[in-house]
């Protein structure tokens, strides 16, 4: 070997080391990105996340009706209320360890609702809501009221006044918690529709087909639909799911409902796929063994193929939830981009994902945010494809 | 008539059950045949109905605005002349041109790295280092696009903010061609090397040991005549690879800047993509300014299945290393 040729070889050889760096660059880099500007955000407390904290005046005219309602059974000793304005309070902290004081509770019939915005900003729906953290109420006659006195003197002080001047509160900002609870609304009913049905798709093409053309056709259909793009399965919510959700339940828009079942569409070649797999690798002498001792096919696919497949079903799963909690594309459209923090089904909210969409978009950019929902959608998925890894390598080792 | 008779008396010879277990056996066979009808039927769904909403806005006149042409929406160079909803003079010509444009200079710089990369893994690094590797690019792969598409947005703009000033451009805070294409690459770089590693190492041993047997060094072997061998694996992956950075939405629409007009081929220009263009204007619900996404989705589609078609055409020509 001629030194000239060492040398060219190793300068090849070199090319590949460099390449193969990148993607060890690329993936430390997106990691420490997400993580440098997402983790200060990142604890418990991120429900209760005031990084965006909204602050609000809110002035009220002279009440005559006030509120009726008893303190509610469901309240604990540490809230304090107020029965003529409906409102209980409770001592908390933030971050910092400072003294704050939460809204605990808002009756129906408050007079609180009747509140006007002084800062005439036009909100959609303004008023004292659960979780806001009440900064000071000011009255006409008497010094405000504080959160260094405690929610006992504050109730006190309210309640002993017909009128305030104003009361100062803010939102916590970043209702990380609703994204959160949708999130899993989404990947149970997600997995409710497409799982059944992928499943059995599976075992029909494994276990009963014949094959001819039909077969191989169906087969093709299916395959078709892993090369769609999601942002074109998000159409197919828009214009199918959609209108129907909003036909036959009581929803008005796009919702939880027409987005899971848009997801369920765009994973069912995934599942249907990987069941195949693990049904595949079910030896044939199980199942004629059983036919043999008198099974028809059905008992046999039942009580024989199913159970060794379960692994199989397992990692379609995970890989499946994995899929849900980062889809976004198909979800702007099929579940819409608002951030909501009372979730139903049938109501507007959003994923994780499109969450950090929503905040991307927003004037400015909340990025720090986005990276903190980042972080947990990171650690979610990649355990996920760690566990599948783990799982698929113990399933071929079984059977060897 | 007979015939249909002769049918039903099948049907009925069929339906007619010995036992439970069989009846049982027969409506579980039937209910699995219906999951997989179910399951076929979807594509058949989405095309049927993006069709029928993307036709809408060329053969309908859009509650009094007028039809909208259809060749001039695909050759115009500006996506709406005059103000939403008063407007019928949509026009994506310049995004198709766009997308495809973007999406190639992807493949380009992904191509090499990713391929050089598989290599690496499949031939050059020790056991390990190549377990670890692999790894790595499984998790490349399984990151969302959302989180790309902030990764673009919150490091790469930024970049090449600076990077245009250096040049003396003022880029709309680095929403560019540029940055699409390096989001597009770093997404379609998982698929890439991950599909040309198992072409690699699909690559027969005696073609090798052929080639180490004539005097050919293992680095010689391995970039003249591994790669020559899977190219038609590696090909295959770059099809995948420009299937994906076509169809890629949400991370594109967070760094392209969403041009109006176009086509941009430099560098520092805003662009705008065929999806990201689909997520502008989300707040319409009704009328021609929604109907249009479908229509834009048809062309997506339409961009898709072309290029796919006529990338296999070439893998076909390009043809594969038969070593008999």
């Amino acid at each position: 070997m001629s030194s000239k040729r060492k040398r060219i070889d190793l300068i090849y050889q070199g090319i590949t080391y460099a390449a193969a760096s990148i993607a060890v660059i690329v993936l430390s880099m997106i990691f420490l990105f997400v993580f440098r500007n997402g983790s200060g955000l990142l604890n418990f407390g991120l429900i209760v996340n005031d990084y965006h904290a909204q602050f609000y005046n809110g002035g009220i005219e002279e009440v005559t009706e006030f509120s009726q309602t008893p303190k509610p059974s469901s309240l604990g000793d540490d809230v304090y209320y107020s029965e003529n304005w409906g409102l209980g309070l409770i001592d908390g902290e933030d971050r910092e360890g400072n003294a704050i004081i939460e809204v605990a509770y808002v009756a129906a019939d408050s007079p609180l609702h009747k509140m006007y915005d002084k800062n005439e900003n036009d909100y959609e729906d303004f008023g004292l809501k659960k979780g806001n953290i009440v900064t000071a109420i000011k009255f006409y006659d008497k010094n405000s009221t504080l959160p260094i006195y405690g929610a006992e003197f504050m109730i006190n002080e309210l309640d002993t006044e017909t009128v305030f001047r104003e009361i100062d509160y803010s939102n916590l900002g970043g209702g990380i918690r609703g994204s959160l609870v949708t999130t899993l609304y989404v990947i149970g009913l997600t997995l409710l529709f497409a799982l059944p049905i992928g499943i059995f798709t599976a075992i029909y093409l494994n276990e009963f087909a014949r094959k001819n053309r039909i077969t191989d056709m169906l087969r093709s259909l299916i395959e078709v639909l892993t090369g769609v793009p999601s942002i074109i399965f998000g159409l197919m919510g828009l214009a199918v799911f959609v209108p129907l959700t909003v036909r036959y339940t009581s929803a008005d828009s796009a919702n939880l409902l027409s987005g899971s079942l848009t997801l369920a569409v765009i994973l069912l070649p995934v599942i249907i796929r990987s069941t195949e797999e693990s049904l595949k690798v079910v030896p044939d002498d199980f199942r004629s063994a059983s036919l043999a001792l008198g099974a028809n096919r059905t008992q046999t696919t039942f009580k024989v193929v199913l159970p060794n497949a379960l692994p199989g079903i397992m990692t379609a799963t995970l890989l499946a939830i994995g899929r849900i909690i980062g889809e976004s594309a198909a979800l702007i459209f099929a579940i819409g981009t608002a951030v909501k923090d009372d979730i139903s089904i049938f109501g507007k909210s959003t994923t994780l994902a499109v969450h950090i969409w929503s905040l991307m978009t927003d004037e400015p950019a909340n990025i720090e945010l986005a990276s903190t929902i980042a972080i947990i959608i990171l650690i979610i998925v990649l355990i996920l494809n760690l566990t599948v890894k783990l799982v698929s390598r113990r399933f071929i080792k079984t059977y060897e | 008539m007979h015939k249909i008779h002769e049918l039903y008396t099948n049907m009925r010879e069929k339906l007619r059950f010995n036992s439970r277990k069989e009846r049982v056996d027969f409506i579980i066979h039937s209910m699995f045949l219906l999951a997989t009808v179910v399951s076929a039927s979807f594509i058949i769904i989405i095309v049927i109905f993006i069709a029928q909403e993307g036709m809408i806005p060329f053969v309908t006149d859009n509650d009094g605005l007028g039809a909208v042409n259809l060749w001039r929406f695909l050759t115009g160079f500006t996506w709406l002349k005059g103000t939403a909803f008063q407007s019928n003079l949509y026009a994506v010509g310049y995004i198709i041109i766009n997308t495809l444009y973007v999406a190639f200079l992807s493949l380009l710089l992904a191509m090499p790295i990713g391929v050089l990369t598989a290599l690496f893994i499949a031939k050059i690094a020790p056991k390990k280092i190549a377990e670890v590797l692999r790894t790595i690019v499984e998790m490349l792969a399984a990151i969302p696009s959302i989180v790309y598409g902030l990764f673009g947005a919150g490091l790469i703009l930024p970049w090449i903010y600076e990077f245009a000033k250096i040049f003396g451009v003022q880029s709309k805070g680095g929403n560019s061609v540029l940055a699409t294409v390096l989001v597009l690459s770093l997404m379609i770089l998982p698929t890439i090397t991950a599909l040309s590693e198992v072409a690699i190492r699909s690559v027969r041993s005696d073609i090798e040991h052929g080639s180490l047997a004539l005097g050919a060094t293992k680095t010689q072997t391995n970039f003249k005549v591994v790669l020559t061998s899977a190219k038609s694996g590696i090909f295959a992956s770059a099809i995948l690879g420009v299937g994906r950075a076509l169809g890629e939405a949400t991370a594109v629409s967070l760094v392209a800047g969403n041009a109006r007009s176009g086509p941009s081929f430099g560098l520092f220009e805003t662009t705008s993509t065929l999806t990201s263009t689909m997520l502008q204007g989300l707040k319409e619900t009704v009328g021609i300014d929604y109907d249009i996404r479908f229509s834009v989705g048809i062309v997506l589609m339409v961009v898709i299945l072309l290029t796919n078609v006529t990338l296999n055409f070439v893998k076909k020509e390009v043809g594969n290393v038969d070593v008999k």
